[in-house]
């Protein structure tokens, strides 16, 4: 039995018309990418472009599908199924770093100080609970001193001294203040220092023009800011084509022409026609329901 | 000497279009190469012939004092005013027309409103406040101004009633020849 014929199919049947590559293409499954990091040949590229460059990603690809199919295959109901491994190409961040914070007011003092801060846990033990209680929010331990069944009044407190009232509107100015903190912080963080200079720049020649004389006689200021107007700006005395200035001028015509027409339609009206503008003034001087101005006018007319 | 903004243009086109309507566009859309513009210069609108915009051009702003047709002025509140000699342009184009005897052209001339006395002819269904042209009876432009009544009312006018307020006529020309350009 010769099978030399058979191999040979074989072989002509499975041998790959692949391009030699020195260095086989590094893979990264994670990604379903291949990269071929051995230099291109100069020679090759400049003499045969399109087909080199076919061979190039020929080669990668099949050098991705060989390490693709020999990863551990299980079975499922859509067929066989791989799971690549974690790519390991560290790609670079898409947006920048977010920037740090601008610190708030009690951050930079604290730092001045030297105080090192200790975040406070959200809950705290409760003795009499015997339990962790949050510390503010819905049944918050802050609530504690005005929600309590029995208050204390203390020996010279008035008569009509509402010791829960009290606790609880010490609670909401502690909120109101630290808001208004929270805000100021906010503020201070959102502007930069040009736009403030430029905000009290404008303020300050608001002011200073505020005066009967507009600001003529006022002492004037060193570094004062100085007023600049905004210059006024005209097309070209002979522009550059004439059909942009005709087609801007029909432009501004089509809206005049448009605003006659809303203006027509408003007042004009047919020969003989009851101008019921003027009908209805009429009525309206004479009082509802006497009709004798209009039928007045209405006799004029005939005769 | 610069083109109109916007709103001059709007302004100035208001004004015309109240006395020559639909007719403006002709002032407007024209051959390439019969090319007109406006152009205002010292606050006198001016509608001249491209050529004639580009020979100006050589004229420093101090030295020019007019070019083209001028159509009238913006006031300093930036109304605009039609001025006598846009006539040739309104008399062309006019959409209401009135015509008016020998005996009332001379206190026409002379800056009066034309009286119903004074009235040869008027254009049919001319609305109340319209812009109109003022003619001789022999059809010789005398100058345009505002219509007090609508042609209809006008039958019941007494002979002395206003039926066209004067806005401006020829005798300008002579009146006001120091300011005229």
């Amino acid at each position: 039995m010769d099978v030399s014929q058979d191999l040979a199919d074989y072989a002509a049947k499975h041998s790959s018309n692949l391009l030699a590559r020195p260095q086989p293409a590094d893979v990264d499954l994670g990604y379903l990418a291949a990269f071929d990091t051995t230099p291109t040949d100069a020679e090759l590229y400049s003499s045969s472009r399109d087909s080199h460059l076919r061979d190039l990603a020929l080669a990668s690809v099949s050098t991705l599908l060989n390490s693709l199919f020999a990863l551990p295959k299980t079975s499922s109901p859509l067929g066989p199924v791989v799971r690549p491994p974690a790519p390991t190409t560290v790609l670079p961040r898409e947006k920048p770093l977010p920037k740090p914070k601008p610190p708030t007011k009690w951050e930079r003092f604290a730092k001045e100080k030297g105080i090192s801060h200790v975040k406070k846990d959200k809950v705290v033990w409760d003795e009499e609970k015997q339990d962790w209680v949050k510390r503010w929010g819905r049944g918050g331990k802050n609530k504690e001193a005005e929600d309590q069944w029995l208050h204390e009044v203390k020996g010279g407190d008035n008569a009509d001294h509402d010791p829960a009232a009290t606790a609880r509107a010490e609670r909401k100015a502690r909120i109101a203040k630290n808001t208004a903190q929270q805000n100021a912080n906010l503020a201070s963080a959102s502007s930069s220092k040009e736009a403030r200079k430029a905000e009290l720049n404008r303020s300050m020649l608001i002011s200073k023009t505020s005066t009967a004389s507009l600001g003529k006689f006022d002492k004037k200021i060193e570094g004062e800011p100085k007023a600049r107007g905004v210059k006024r700006k005209f097309d070209g005395v002979v522009e550059h084509d004439w059909k942009d200035e005709k087609a801007k001028a029909l432009d501004v015509l089509r809206g005049v022409e448009s605003g006659e027409k809303r203006k027509v339609k408003g007042t004009a009206r047919e020969e003989g026609a009851v101008n019921v503008r003027k009908a209805v003034r009429g009525l309206g001087r004479d009082g509802p329901g006497n009709d004798r101005g209009v039928k007045g006018k209405g006799k004029k007319g005939r005769r | 000497m610069r083109p109109l903004t916007e709103d001059e243009t709007k302004a100035v086109f208001e004004k015309l279009a109240n006395y020559i309507g639909k007719n403006l566009v002709h002032l407007i859309d024209r051959d390439e190469d019969d090319a007109y513009c406006f152009r205002l210069h010292r606050d006198r609108v001016y509608y001249l012939p491209l050529p004639m915009l580009h020979l100006a051009t050589s004229i420093a702003r101090p030295n020019l004092v007019s070019l083209g047709t001028c159509l009238g002025k913006f006031s300093k509140s930036g109304k605009f005013k039609l001025g006598i000699t846009a006539l040739d342009y309104l008399a062309k184009y006019a959409k209401y027309k009135v015509w008016i005897k020998q005996p009332g052209e001379l206190p026409f001339l002379y800056g009066n409103h034309v009286v119903k006395a004074h009235l040869g002819r008027v254009t049919e269904d001319t609305p109340e406040h319209q812009g109109v042209v003022v003619y001789n009876m022999s059809d010789v432009p005398l100058g345009f101004g505002v219509t007090a009544r609508s042609t209809l009312d006008t039958r019941k006018l007494d002979p002395t009633g206003i039926i066209v307020f004067h806005q401006a006529d020829v005798g300008e020309f002579l009146r006001d020849e120091d300011t005229m350009f």
